[in-house]
């Protein structure tokens, strides 16, 4: 007989009219799950290096599952072998032990507070894993691509054998610490999908060889970790579609939707699509990647096996996953990092409170992060991996109220305008222009997904109109201005200014704005100054455009602002717009002809165009000295304290709301 | 006959850049194969300080031929020093030498240095980077000390072997 854990009734609500297939129930298993919202298993960084569950990574877990309003929560992928070859993060969860279940309840628990179905994750990293060790395990030893991971060693049939039991352990301990419902994860290149890939399984015995023999040790683990489970806790494995390995030979899209149908045999209750891999060259999830490109992978899966079929990859608006489920092509919405940038975010869809979801850039720097054995970091939530400490997650009201003038209603203004107004002060935004979001506005317009950035400013928007904040655009302050107010505190969010290239005033050099604006006259040769990320967006814009264009700039790589897990995006952008460029170089001289570059290491070349576009930024000291000099509080943010890019912004600006 | 100077520049630079980019990686390709074929136990300083010391005594004959004493000795404790911050710019890196108060000393000032980023790659410590540095430029000294019959010894005041390196290093004529 099915079971419901919790009762759930949607019916009241305006989010399950307008986005009917996302608010009905589901039978996984003999499991009923209220509605079709899973939060995906996330890594964070947020245990400790020896993998127990901390404070942090309960509290992170606590909101996420406030989120699915009784959905599917599911925890990271834990690893399970002593030797912690399947490790591939240092703060990742373990689970090789019984010591280890005590922690993992309490998230579970967490879940269960939540009123929401706790699920749980096996993860053997393999070719991404022994982070901290010399070796990892995998079918094959076959050498890594990417050089920040280990060597691989060649599992022994034993040892593979040893594998599949740890699976089983694991899963045993998932139940006892209280999950509802159990994944094993065969993503991205971790061991499952290792097995799947003739990329990386060459074996000649019974696990390598056809697509049965490389599935063998999945339908071996699928077959065990559902003994352990028995009848009541549904098991679900996340597979790859396509793993996008053509160029290293890896599977082709029908023998992964095999890989399916054998899963489907051995028993699964469900799937959950996933493809690329982190070797694979092709890019799958960052924002140059149109949200909704890869739902029709689940409408094959679903052409392929009867289980459920549920998937992540971009969904970030919930009409796409209510018009798939609708169409019979999906049958629950996953969602990872739309819910790390707003943990919230489907039950503000059920609210009917979208616009005040805090929307995903897709910039990858969680993931960056994680590559760098950092704890997570959210470039536009700054609360994210704060959610222990009350004061990010709830800031508490002023002791104090003031009135606070804040300039420039940029990112960095806006965020800290509702921040501050919200905990009881009285907030005046001034910008001499007439719009919200100050270099945004022109940012926006790179190509390559960057009009997205501008949901960070719909959403401050938002924010600042519930938090009570006034706005004075088309209103420059001046010196005057300041003493004529006379406001208790002043926050400078003015934005860079943009220094003069040697050489004085130039006839051909235009500032980055007007290009972006479109009012600039640009020769069909360009040199752009700055090879940060305002640099290479101008760069591409206009390269678009026909223009032949050199980058030029101080940064010993181009991007250097931008986090690698997006950055390599770029590059190939620049290569393939034939954009020259050269990094790590200073302007000697702007010439007749265009200008003289000098390298790091004194070399000059002569670069020839007709137009310079200059992206170059420094701080904004504008107005400080008169704030100053009435004695007026003075706090100075995002690009106007130094020059950075939007999530500085956003985390400045909240920080400083946070205190104020 | 017209000719695109950038193209021309542009290709020699990227050829020297590859050509650098090799320097480091071909000097712990070699010091991987000695600590292959050495001894169990052998430490892997000791393996880098004899490759320094030899090195910096090659090095130090190689200088021999272009030294001179001509405009006295603070030009030739000058080009000395010059000789060997160019020893930083051929791998890629920045370095200058200026006089010092005295005209018996020289300042090395190295601003950039792409050995410890070699290092990190092949996981060798930052420690051996600095010792191996300071052991290399004293070599270098040995044999030019004794050609031109002048004590030369020199101290490295400043190593932040990381990053992009740092080192400041005061190359001086001994008391007698
Ligand atoms: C920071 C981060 C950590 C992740 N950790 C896991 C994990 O532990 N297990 C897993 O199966 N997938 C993991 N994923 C993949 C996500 O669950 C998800 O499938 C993917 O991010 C695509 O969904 P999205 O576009 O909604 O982010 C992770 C992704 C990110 C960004
Ligand atoms: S760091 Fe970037 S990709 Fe990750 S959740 Fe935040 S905005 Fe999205």
């Amino acid at each position: 007989m099915a079971k419901q854990l919790f009762e759930w009734d949607y019916a009241g609500f305006p989010g399950a009219k307008t986005y009917p297939h996302l608010f009905k129930p589901i039978q996984i298993g003999n499991l009923i799950i209220p509605n079709r919202i899973k939060y995906a298993a996330t890594e964070e960084n947020l245990n400790g290096r020896d993998g127990f569950v901390t404070d942090a990574g309960v509290a992170y877990m606590r909101e996420r599952a406030k989120g699915v309003v009784g959905g599917l929560c599911f925890m990271q992928g834990v690893y399970m072998d002593e030797k912690r070859q399947g490790q591939g993060y240092v703060g990742q969860a373990a689970c090789w032990d019984d010591k280890f279940i005590p922690g993992l309840k309490r998230i579970a628990d967490a879940i269960h507070d939540a009123k929401a179905v706790a699920g749980f994750q096996l993860m053997d990293c393999g070719r991404v894993g022994a982070v901290d060790v010399e070796y990892g395990h995998g079918p094959s030893a076959v050498p890594q691509r990417l050089r920040i991971f280990r060597p691989i060693k060649e599992m022994t049939k034993e040892e593979i054998k040893e594998m599949i039991q740890q699976h089983i352990d694991a899963a045993r301990r998932g139940i006892a610490a209280g999950f509802d419902v159990m994944e094993i994860s065969g993503i991205v290149g971790y061991l499952v999908s290792n097995f799947i890939s003739k990329y990386t399984n060459r074996r000649t015995d019974e696990y390598g060889g056809d697509i049965r023999g490389r599935m063998q040790a999945v339908v071996e683990i699928i077959q065990g970790v559902k003994a352990v489970c028995g009848p009541d806790i549904p098991v679900g494995i996340r597979l790859c579609a396509e793993e996008l390995l053509d160029d290293v030979r890896g599977n082709t899209p029908e023998e992964s939707m095999e890989t399916y149908k054998i899963a489907e045999e051995a028993g699964v209750d469900y799937i959950s699509v996933t493809l690329g891999w982190q070797e694979s060259i092709y890019p799958v999830i960052s924002r140059d990647i149109p949200m909704g490109n890869w739902i029709h992978l689940a409408k094959r899966a679903k052409e392929h096996v009867k289980v459920p079929v549920q998937m992540a990859y971009r969904l970030f608006r919930p009409d796409l996953p209510n018009k798939a489920i609708g169409a019979g092509e999906l049958d629950i919405w996953e969602m990872c990092r739309s819910m790390i940038a707003d943990p919230l975010m489907p039950k503000k869809v059920l609210e009917g409170k979208e616009d005040e979801i805090r929307h995903c850039v897709a910039c990858n720097l969680c993931l960056a992060r994680l590559f760098r054995d950092a704890p997570m970091t959210c470039y536009i939530n700054p609360v994210c991996a704060h959610e222990t400490n009350p004061e990010f997650t709830d800031p508490p009201p002023a002791q104090e109220p003031k009135e606070i003038m804040i300039v420039g209603a940029g990112p960095a203004g806006l965020e800290c305008a509702y921040m501050a107004a919200r905990r009881g002060h009285e907030v005046h935004v001034y910008d001499k222009r007439d719009t919200l979001g100050g270099t945004l506005n022109e940012a926006r317009k790179a190509p390559y997904g960057d009009d997205e950035l501008w949901t960070c400013v719909e959403y401050q928007k938002k924010m600042c109109e519930m938090a009570g904040v006034t706005f004075h655009l088309g209103s420059e302050v001046t010196e005057e201005t300041i003493e004529d107010q006379m406001p208790d505190a002043v926050v400078l969010a003015t934005g860079p200014v943009y220094p003069e290239l040697p050489g004085g005033p130039h006839q051909n050099v235009v500032n980055l704005l007007d290009v972006m604006r479109g009012t600039a006259q640009v020769g069909e040769k360009v040199v752009i100054w700055g090879n940060r990320k305002p640099g290479i967006g101008c760069a591409l814009h206009l390269a678009r455009q026909g223009k032949q264009v050199t980058l030029v700039g101080r940064e010993k790589t181009a991007g250097f602002d931008v986090n690698p897990s997006f950055k390599w995006r770029y590059l190939i952008y620049l290569r393939q717009n034939g954009v020259k460029v050269y990094n790590d170089c200073d302007i000697e001289r702007v010439t007749p002809e265009g200008i003289l570059i000098r390298t790091y290491d004194g070399y000059r070349i002569p670069v020839a165009c007709h137009t310079i576009v200059n992206s170059d930024r420094v701080a904004n000291e504008a107005l400080k000295k008169a704030v100053q000099s009435e004695g007026i509080e003075l706090f100075v943010i995002g690009d106007a304290l130094v020059p950075r890019n939007l999530s500085s912004a956003v985390h400045d600006g909240y920080r400083i709301g946070m205190r104020i | 006959m017209a000719f695109d100077a950038e193209k021309e520049i542009g290709k020699v630079l990227r050829g020297l850049r590859a050509a650098q980019a090799e320097i480091g990686k071909t000097y712990y390709r070699w010091r991987q194969v000695a600590l292959e074929l050495a001894e169990d136990g052998v430490d892997p300083l000791q393996v880098g300080l004899r490759a320094a010391e030899r090195f910096g005594k090659d090095i130090g004959k190689s200088m021999l031929p272009r030294l001179h004493w001509l405009k006295g000795e603070a030009a030739f404790l000058l080009n000395l020093g010059r000789a060997m911050a160019g020893l930083w710019n051929v791998d890629g890196g920045v370095a200058t030498a200026e006089k010092g108060e005295k005209p018996t000393e020289v300042f090395i000032k190295c601003t950039r240095d792409p050995w410890p980023t070699w290092a990190k790659e092949f996981g060798v410590s930052m420690k051996e980077v600095a010792l191996c540095r300071e052991k290399m430029l004293k070599s270098v000294l040995e044999d030019v000390s004794i050609f031109f019959n002048i004590p030369l010894d020199l101290e490295v005041q400043k190593a932040i072997p990381r990053g992009e390196g740092m080192w400041l290093i005061r190359l001086y004529k001994k008391e007698e």
